[in-house]
């Protein structure tokens, strides 16, 4: 009686196309799987151009982040993200870029930048004047009201110390991480994604940070060491598989400017096999408490879901956001949020590593999400390494579309294998209105086929003209500036909210709009994208709809609904006060 | 009675019965007329016997010998669960019966219980403790039961320089077990060196050539087995596989083709040049589908094919209520009737219930999955996904245990699979 090893050879090819590919991705997850096919042209013109104009914007300095050639350690690959956030509140949306450092030091000009919006289509580098110059390797940042005192603060994630710096109203900032009680102990942590979020319902945003990797430079293997280093044959940087796991956090606001970590009484500690990355918070499951997803890479992806007892349980799984759809782990980076289906619930979509596809998936309104990939039509696409990405309507027709930009991490294989860019373009999905989208290869103008390996990217309107613009970090190049200019105008109607009861930025509110027999959702959140932060006016393009009926759902628990609601402006709601006037820019 | 000892004695098994029969029809239940018909049918290998043993046991229910003797028939029958409980009541009565032994750990193999199934050749081994084949059987199990250091120690006192190539060809596969690919690669080529004409060494060199994605490597041992066996239709089978890896799909192609003119009997090629048209038209499903079609049309039962037909369908995209996904969901329903141990049909069709909204069938498709591979990651993710949409919570938390487990093994695996590439000669092996 002999057992032979294996009996029969054709089952190693029912597994080729994903188990083999799959085995080439060294320390990554990807599923190896080739691209759905594509369906024939829907022949729409799709009426949103993009051109980059970063450079006539005033947007020079590059975005400094690891080695240009090649890239020694992942610290140096992931990049960083950037914000759309009205700092000065005047109604024009500012920009504010992270930025990184190099192994061999840091080159002159690398430092996070914050710029000034001119309201003429440029912008004025106030870094230093505002007090935000600073170097490392930074990561994330979430942008929300943390003392309530009606202007934005900006909260940074760095490979190191985090940091949290006070909006002080006039025009400046305070690094105010040590008073806050956010200095770490013990060994570096690598800070990842993060979110303001009022997760008790105090009125006082909560902060949530993931971590990606415990890493140090001392300990961490070199390209080609191990597996994990190498990737379709050549040697590159290390990981995340192979380095042990980050662990996630939980900041309580305690109301009086410090915070307080309450990560294991929370339940948030029970989550540690997983390298976090983006964080999204919002009220997936639509009972009034924010609940947390965060994308991880190469483990499982998280979402926590709130018990409205200051508690949370880790609910990824079974709610169908945690994996694929054939239940393999993927390389969860940037995180889009939005209701594709116009159903009134929020759908989230996740970018991943080259030789997969993204992840859609379509939420029940119960917080359980059945993944669309395929179904909507995006699985089309797995040529890029993905990144930041947004369900934000481009065209102003009524219909989300989904955009995302893309970057390979591996900037030395290139040159061995032309057929793996560093440089890649941006990815435009346009909705096609009946659950399916069509990727738009030579519309949307230059400002898409460009080729850049970017990682953050934020949605808002930079000039106030009524469409969303895109900001894109690139990575050791200036950043680009994406302005949408519309061939066809449509109406759109702009939502500012200002929370009484509710923390001040009025974030974890959730806004259905009903418009031309059309439902649509939006949340307010601090990150999303890659570790980016959008323009805080929730954006609803209306197609031939000139009024809205508005449901919003306060962080607080309050409902209030506004019927007839004009378009083709900016309108701006004061918790339980109604319609208040505009700050700033109005229209 | 009496007549019936003497007959027996004389070695006239028919009129012995005869006479045990009359005797049973006067006192059916005399014990020792019992025993002697029942002995005759046994060694006759009748089921006759089994009624009469039963009957045995009904008086002497802890009779050792009439237990084994039920369990050996029942393994005959392939009833392998009524063997097992024989089998276990057998006790002292199978110390000598090496055969019995045997057809017990066989039994408890094709049961998947791999811890008893390792004792009983233990067993086995400790009866025979020279009969090499006893030790390759128990290395074998041991294999089986995923314990591959045990296996390792097992076959080890085998592994002379006159080790038979089945022999070698098990320890290959034990050494790979154990991540010593070089060890693994080496004695493969050794059993090879052998004997030249096993076509099934080079099989399994192509196979560990994939494993480690060598797949060129492979294809060069292909080839020097095919100069040796020109007509060999399984290395045309396992070549064109390799060559699929390879993205050289006309070369993969040409040798399915080669395999079924050399073996149209072999039963493989169809499925691998279905498997074909699907990789070669990644980005023309209806093509692929085309392909697909046209095999099944000569081979309509074919449950490869089928799997592909739906897994195209299924890839395509097929909302459900469409015809096509109809058409979908019944080929993979055909196709694991056809072959129920074709678990990527199972987790196929598990998928095609999910999205029709059939959440219980899904389970149940994942559950037969599960049976077969514990540790398969897509039926444990859909089990979790069948039953939370049932709103069955219970048996979650246990699962995502499991699949969390799975997924760690999984990673590490290919960490290990990675850790080797495999290149003729000169070297063998590069880190």
């Amino acid at each position: 009686m002999t057992l032979t090893r294996r009996s029969f050879v054709l089952l190693s090819i029912c597994t080729s196309a994903q188990r083999f590919l799959g085995q080439q991705q060294g320390g990554i997850a990807s599923r190896g799987i080739k691209a759905q096919a594509k369906p024939a042209p829907s022949g729409r013109p799709f009426n949103a151009e993009f051109i980059d104009v970063a450079k006539e914007a005033g947007l020079h300095a590059p975005v400094i982040y690891g080695g240009v050639d090649e890239k020694k350690y992942i610290v140096e690959a992931n990049g960083c993200g950037c914000a759309f956030v009205d700092y000065d509140n005047d109604g024009w949306i500012d920009i504010f870029l992270l930025s990184g450092t190099r192994l061999e030091g840091t080159p002159p000009g690398a430092t996070n930048r914050l710029y000034k919006n001119n309201r003429d289509g440029t912008f004025t580098d106030v870094t230093e004047k505002a007090g935000l110059k600073a170097i490392g390797w930074a990561n994330g940042v979430c942008v929300g009201d943390y003392n309530n005192d009606g202007f934005d603060d900006i909260f940074c994630t760095y490979f190191g110390q985090n940091r949290l710096y006070r909006n002080n109203g006039d025009g400046t900032f305070t690094d105010v991480t040590k008073e806050a009680g956010l200095l770490q102990s013990g060994p570096a942590l690598w800070g990842a994604g993060c979110a303001f979020v009022d997760y008790n319902r105090d009125g006082h945003l909560d902060l949530f940070v993931s971590n990606y990797i415990r890493f140090s430079f001392e300990n961490a293997p070199v390209p080609g060491e191990k597996s994990t280093c190498n990737w379709k044959g050549i040697p590159v940087n290390c990981g995340p598989r192979g380095l042990p796991t980050g662990r996630h956090l939980l900041y309580r606001n305690n109301g009086d400017g410090t915070f307080t970590d309450v990560t294991k009484q929370a339940g948030i500690d029970v989550a540690i096999e997983s390298y976090g990355m983006t964080v999204v918070a919002a009220d997936f499951d639509e009972d009034g408490w924010p609940d947390i997803f965060v994308a991880c890479d190469s483990t499982p992806s998280l979402l926590f879901m709130n018990n409205h007892d200051g508690t949370f349980r880790e609910e990824g799984v079974t709610r169908g956001v945690a994996l694929s759809d054939d239940g393999m782990e993927q390389a969860g980076m940037g995180v889009g949020i939005g209701d594709y289906n116009l159903d009134g619930h929020l759908d989230l979509f996740k970018t991943h590593f080259i030789d997969d596809t993204s992840g859609f998936y379509r939420n029940d309104g119960k917080g359980n999400f059945d993944e669309v990939t395929r179904s909507a039509k995006i699985a089309v696409e797995t040529r890029f390494t993905s990144w930041g990405a947004g369900i934000v309507d481009l065209d102003n027709d009524g219909y989300p579309d989904v955009f995302f930009v893309t970057g390979s991490v591996y900037p030395e294989v290139e040159k061995k294998l032309p057929q793996f860019p560093y440089k890649t373009r941006r990815v435009l999905f346009r909705n096609l209105g009946n659950g399916t989208f069509e990727e738009l290869e030579s519309q949307g103008g230059a400002g898409i086929s460009a080729a850049h390996s970017s990682r953050g990217c934020a949605f808002g309107d930079f000039d106030n003209d009524g469409d969303i613009d895109v900001l894109i970090v690139n990575m050791n190049e200036p950043p680009s500036l994406l302005r949408n200019d519309l061939k066809v105008k449509q109406n759109w109607l702009k939502v500012q909210l200002q929370g009484v009861k509710s923390n001040r930025s009025a974030i974890g509110a959730r806004v259905v709009a009903h418009y031309g027999g059309k439902t649509q959702a939006q949340a307010l959140v601090s990150q999303s994208s890659y570790y980016s932060c959008n323009d805080p006016r929730l954006h609803f393009g209306l197609g031939a709809a000139m009024e809205v009926d508005l449901d919003i759902h306060w962080p607080s628990g309050l409902h209030e609904s506004y019927r007839r609601v004009a378009g083709n402006r900016l309108v701006t709601f004061r918790e339980g006060a109604g319609v208040v006037p505009n700050r700033g820019w109005s229209r | 009675m009496f007549q019936g000892l003497a007959f027996s004695g004389k070695r006239d098994s028919k009129s012995a019965l005869a006479s045990y029969q009359h005797a049973l029809k006067l006192s059916p239940d005399y014990l020792p007329a019992l025993e002697g018909a029942a002995q005759i049918q046994y060694d006759a290998g009748s089921v006759g016997a089994i009624p009469l043993l039963k009957r045995v046991l009904t008086i002497q229910p802890n009779d050792v010998t009439s237990h084994a003797m039920l369990a050996v028939l029942a393994e005959k029958n392939g009833d392998c669960p009524t063997a097992v409980k024989h089998f276990s009541e057998a006790g002292q009565a199978l110390e000598s019966q090496p055969e019995a032994l045997q057809g017990y750990g066989a039994c408890l193999l094709k049961l998947k219980r791999m811890d008893e199934a390792t004792q009983v050749f233990q067993q086995l081994l400790a009866s025979r403790p020279d009969d090499p084949r006893c030790r390759q059987a128990l290395a074998a199990v041991q294999l089986a039961a995923e314990k591959p250091q045990d296996a390792l120690g097992t076959v080890q006192p085998l592994l002379t320089s006159s080790a038979d190539v089945g022999t070698m060809q098990l320890a290959a596969a034990i050494f790979e077990a154990n991540k010593d690919t070089p060890n693994a690669v080496r004695i493969l080529r050794d059993a090879i060196v052998k004997d030249p004409s096993d076509t099934a060494l080079y099989v399994d060199f192509a196979e560990l050539a994939i494993d480690h994605q060598s797949f060129q490597a492979g294809v060069e041992m292909i080839d020097a087995g095919l100069k040796l066996q020109p007509d060999a239709a399984n290395l045309y089978l396992a070549r064109g596989v390799l060559y699929v890896q390879l993205a050289e799909y006309q070369k993969a192609e040409s040798d399915f083709e080669r395999a079924e003119q050399l073996d149209p009997t072999m039963g493989m090629s169809a499925a691998a040049q279905g498997m074909l048209a699907n990789e070669q038209n990644q980005n023309d499903p209806a093509q692929a589908l085309a392909k697909v079609r046209a095999k099944l049309l000569k081979k309509p039962d074919d449950a490869f094919l089928l799997y592909l037909q739906a897994a195209i369908l299924s890839k395509m995209a097929a909302e459900p209520g469409t015809p096509e996904f109809r058409q979908g969901m019944e080929s993979a329903k055909r196709s694991v009737k056809l072959q129920p141990s074709l678990t990527a049909a199972h987790n196929l069709l598990a998928k095609y219930y999910l999205d029709a909204g059939e959440n219980a069938l899904a389970a149940q498709e994942c559950r037969m999955v599960l049976q077969q591979s514990p540790s398969d990651q897509s039926a444990l993710y859909h089990l979790v996904i069948a039953l939370r949409k049932s709103g069955k919570q219970a048996e979650i938390p246990d699962l995502l245990k499991k699949l969390a487990k799975a997924r760690q093994e999984s990673t590490k695996q290919e960490g290990e699979r990675n850790r080797y590439k495999l290149v003729v000669a000169p070297a063998n092996r590069r880190e």
